[in-house]
């Protein structure tokens, strides 16, 4: 009788110890917007959304302040000064032309102006304007939004998976 | 007892002793083992073999401890753990997105991880040593992690002041004053202003009691036939401010009732020139001068109408004063023509300025918007209402308080009531067992709670008296992100010290000057010394900016300015003697000392420094790319073709050295001009001068 009792003391503990072992995760649904910082919606197909981190949010407000004016077809304030400019600079989601140049190149150019990176005198330098975390920002901005999607450059090593 | 019974009794005893050996080495096993399967652990094995396949695997494990680590900052009473887990949080390498969570590292931001710890702005449970008890509410537990979407709330905590990176957080605090939440709430930080409904006493005189009636039912004056607001042409910024409460059918009859006899100060109507009228009368066609007079006047930059074009209903104009479409439906047209000539004489704080009008202007004007702005079955679905009796008028009065009207509305008789909502000063620390759910279907979570109380109130609790507000998606998000963060007090105990008071103190000069800035309202869209609105350039330093001739003559001709734009200065038909105390006050007073009228050497600005400059302007800095001369050039900054009759020569200069040091939200780089060729430039500008003055300035220009 006792056997029993104490079989089945054992029992309830080891029981108790499997069910406090297993963790109830419970799956949260994988909606990046909810997840991110804030949004852009995709300048080529307003229907989609891409999420940002902090880091490209501040990017986004750089580039509304100063950018948008040559670097997209529509500006808060109207029209877009792109198509006065000869050559047209390069919208700020223009994957195709802007996927090719480095980080370092970008912030070259933003930093210096386009005339000391062999490129037209209309883009001015805007290193004493803007700090140094603001150009960084308004880059991954752009990387962010570019369509065909910025791919970052290969790194060595094998590729991990979390179990 | 025999010795088969005492073997057997034994025997038992060590079956007992067996089974109980065994299960104390299992209960003491549990133990251990338990502490080697923890969460963390697991998290830190994984990140030393995520470590291991990255290319940089001895940076990432120089300071790997298998054990729990901690950021203690004793004075801001942090202790977090989450960089036992979140490992990788401070390794620059980790930062792009394919790296796994929890290693990835945090985005830049300004303040470091080991200074302030995570809790400070993630909140959450810095203690907690498991996944959920860090994260989500469990018994123990309370508080669950900021949503990242509001994570401007914990920047708020702190930064009282506006701050550039946090938008979400501003704009929310913006809602929170527009639409008045502090007339019921007590709220953190935010003074409770003047009422900011229309002054009621002599609501009477104004409207009808059906137009009360069906602005009560639903406060928006433009409804499609399928019911849906079609007033979002303008962001959301043309939805009234009044709230929809849900009121039936007998309270709006009774409070209608009550307003509609609320005239105890009447403003006496305006008796016109019976020249005027009789002349106008015989020729009703005429009435389109009416028009012409008021888009000439640029109504439209603080009125907007909706406008029908292909088919497709839009919202035209600012959002300064109230949407006109169908106004002609809402007023009495004795009064239209008594406020239009003095606004401040119906209520003493109307932002509305006092125009000069002539007797004519103002009659065609009065018309064109009582008989063209109308829609005759505006009024059409409310129901039969005569004049009310006095019982109705008494319980309409008893309605009038208990909802809380005057919250928002004086009515000379009625004491405004304070407090009338639940204080909310300190809602973004509720943790849910804090805040009444009652039995509804809200998801248990602090922001949910905030959400479903600002969407629908009477989700949360059926009785409550909070009306409903229409809001933007986005606005939802940065009013939750605002109220979120009210904590009370900072949480981070000693950083009281770093809280900053927003807010300028409101500049009202005396004298001449004054009372025509009173009169003409200017602060309502200019800035003065950090007070008063944004829709036109701030002019705090408009004297060393712009030439004083230019100001005087812009005065009396605010129209050829900026000719592309639809928010435009309204012409004030001015006279002369007030254009030349306003632009010899703005002139003289208006100064900044970074600019120095002596400071520049006019023999300098030699015609040979000029073409040098134009050198300079058009091949070496390609100017034109953002500015228009002529007719040629950009359009991100103003218009330079009359610069030499607009700027003052040490204002340009002084601009070139940088510009935001003189506008800090200046778009125009900050540019390392030689002092050469700096003097060059402005020697050419200041030879840009247009004879006529009709295209002065121009372009749609931003910044300066």
């Amino acid at each position: 009788m006792k056997t029993k009792l104490l079989i089945a003391l054992a029992l309830i503990l080891v029981a108790g110890f499997a069910t406090s072992c297993r963790q109830s995760r419970a799956e949260v649904k994988p909606d990046p917007l909810a997840r991110a910082y804030d949004s852009e919606p995709d300048w080529s197909d307003s229907s989609k959304v891409i999420p940002l981190n902090y880091q490209q949010a501040q990017g986004k407000r750089v580039f509304y302040q100063y950018c948008v004016w040559c670097h997209a077809d529509s500006t808060p304030a109207g029209p877009s000064n792109r198509s006065n400019l000869n050559p047209n600079p390069p919208l700020g989601n223009d994957g195709a032309t802007l996927n090719a140049l480095s980080d370092d190149f970008m912030r070259n150019v933003i930093t210096l102006g386009g005339a000391a990176a062999g490129k037209s005198a209309a883009m001015p330098p805007w290193g004493k304007t803007l700090s140094q975390d603001d150009i960084d920002a308004v880059i991954a901005f752009y990387r962010a939004i570019a369509q065909p999607p910025y791919q970052p450059p290969a790194r060595p090593g094998p590729k991990y998976s979390v179990r | 007892m025999s010795a088969e019974e005492m073997g057997k009794v034994a025997n038992r005893w060590r079956l007992i002793f067996a089974v109980s050996s065994v299960v104390f080495l299992i209960v003491l096993a549990i133990s251990p083992a338990r502490d080697y399967l923890r969460d963390w652990r697991r998290y830190e094995r994984d990140y030393a073999r995520f470590a291991e396949s990255r290319p940089d695997t001895k940076r990432l494990l120089a300071d790997f401890r298998p054990e729990i680590d901690q950021i203690w900052i004793p004075q801001m009473q942090v202790v977090d753990r989450c960089t036992t887990c979140h490992q990788g949080i401070t390794r620059p390498t980790l930062l792009d997105a394919a790296v796994p969570q929890p290693f990835r590292a945090h985005p830049p931001i300004p303040h470091r991880v080991r200074e302030w710890g995570c809790v400070v702005c993630h909140r959450g449970q810095g203690l907690a040593t498991e996944v959920r008890d860090a994260h989500e509410t469990t018994l123990a537990w309370e508080q669950p992690i900021l949503p990242v979407r509001y994570i401007q709330a914990s920047c708020g905590v702190c930064h009282r002041a506006g701050l550039a990176q946090t938008p979400r957080l501003e704009r929310g605090r913006q809602l929170l004053v527009t639409l008045n939440c502090v007339g019921c709430h007590r709220l953190q930080g935010i003074e409770r202003p003047a009422m900011v409904g229309p002054n009621l006493t002599n609501i009477g005189t104004k409207v009808s009691r059906a137009w009360i009636y069906k602005w009560l039912k639903d406060p928006r004056t433009l409804t499609a036939s399928d019911g849906s607001v079609l007033v979002n042409g303008y962001e959301n910024e043309d939805e009234p401010r009044m709230p929809k409460f849900q009121l039936k059918p007998e309270e709006l009859r009774l409070i209608s009732g009550y307003l509609s006899t609320l005239a105890s100060e009447p403003i006496p109507p305006y008796k016109f020139d019976p020249r005027v009228v009789a002349a106008w009368e015989k020729r009703p066609d005429l009435i389109d001068q009416g028009e012409t007079r008021f888009r000439q006047m640029f109504c439209t930059t603080c009125h907007s109408l909706a406008v029908t074009r292909a088919g497709e209903t839009k919202m035209i104009g600012g959002d300064i004063g109230p949407e006109l479409t169908k106004v002609g439906s809402k007023v009495n047209p004795e009064w239209l023509a008594a406020w239009l000539r003095n606004p401040q004489s119906y209520l003493p704080h109307a932002e509305m300025p006092r125009y000069q009008w002539s007797d004519q202007d103002l009659y065609v004007v009065a018309q064109y918007i009582a008989s063209k702005l109308t829609d005759p079955s505006l009024l059409s679905d409310v129901p039969k209402l005569d004049a009310p009796t006095p019982d109705e008028i008494v319980a309409g009065r008893r309605l009038f308080a208990e909802k809380g009207c005057s919250s928002c509305h004086v009515v000379i008789g009625v004491a405004p009531q304070t407090d009338f909502g639940p204080d909310l000063a300190s809602l973004g620390s509720k943790t849910v067992s804090q805040l009444e759910f009652g039995d509804s279907k809200i998801p248990r979570a602090p922001v949910a709670y905030i959400e479903a109380k600002i969407t629908n109130p009477v989700s949360v609790n059926a009785q409550a008296r909070m009306p409903q507000y229409s809001l933007a998606p986005g606005d939802l998000d940065a009013l939750t992100t605002a109220l979120l963060s009210m904590t009370g007090k900072s949480t981070t105990a000693g950083l009281e010290g770093l809280t900053l008071t927003a807010g300028h103190p409101q500049f009202r000069p005396g004298g001449a000057f004054g009372e025509l800035y009173e009169r003409y309202k200017c602060y309502v869209c200019h800035r003065f010394n950090g007070y008063g609105g944004t829709l036109a350039p701030d002019l705090t330093n408009e004297g060393s900016r712009a030439q004083k001739k230019w100001i005087a003559d812009f005065l009396k001709n605010p129209q050829t300015l900026r000719p592309t734009l639809t928010f435009r200065m309204p012409q004030f038909n001015m006279t002369d003697e007030e254009v030349s105390v306003l632009a010899d006050y703005l002139s003289m007073a208006m100064q900044t000392p970074a600019v120095n009228p002596a400071g520049i050497d006019s023999n300098q600005l030699t015609p040979q420094m000029a073409s040098l400059g134009k050198q300079l302007y058009e091949v070496k800095y390609q100017c034109q790319s953002c500015h228009t001369i002529g007719s040629a050039g950009g359009y991100v900054g103003p218009n330079l073709t009359n610069v030499g009759n607009w700027i003052n020569a040490a204002w340009a200069e002084e601009w070139l050295k940088s510009p935001q040091s003189l506008a800090p939200e200046a778009i125009e780089p900050h540019r390392d001009f030689t002092d050469e060729e700096r003097t060059a430039l402005t020697a050419y500008l200041m030879t840009l001068k247009q004879s006529s003055p009709i295209h002065a300035g121009g372009g749609s220009g931003r910044g300066q």
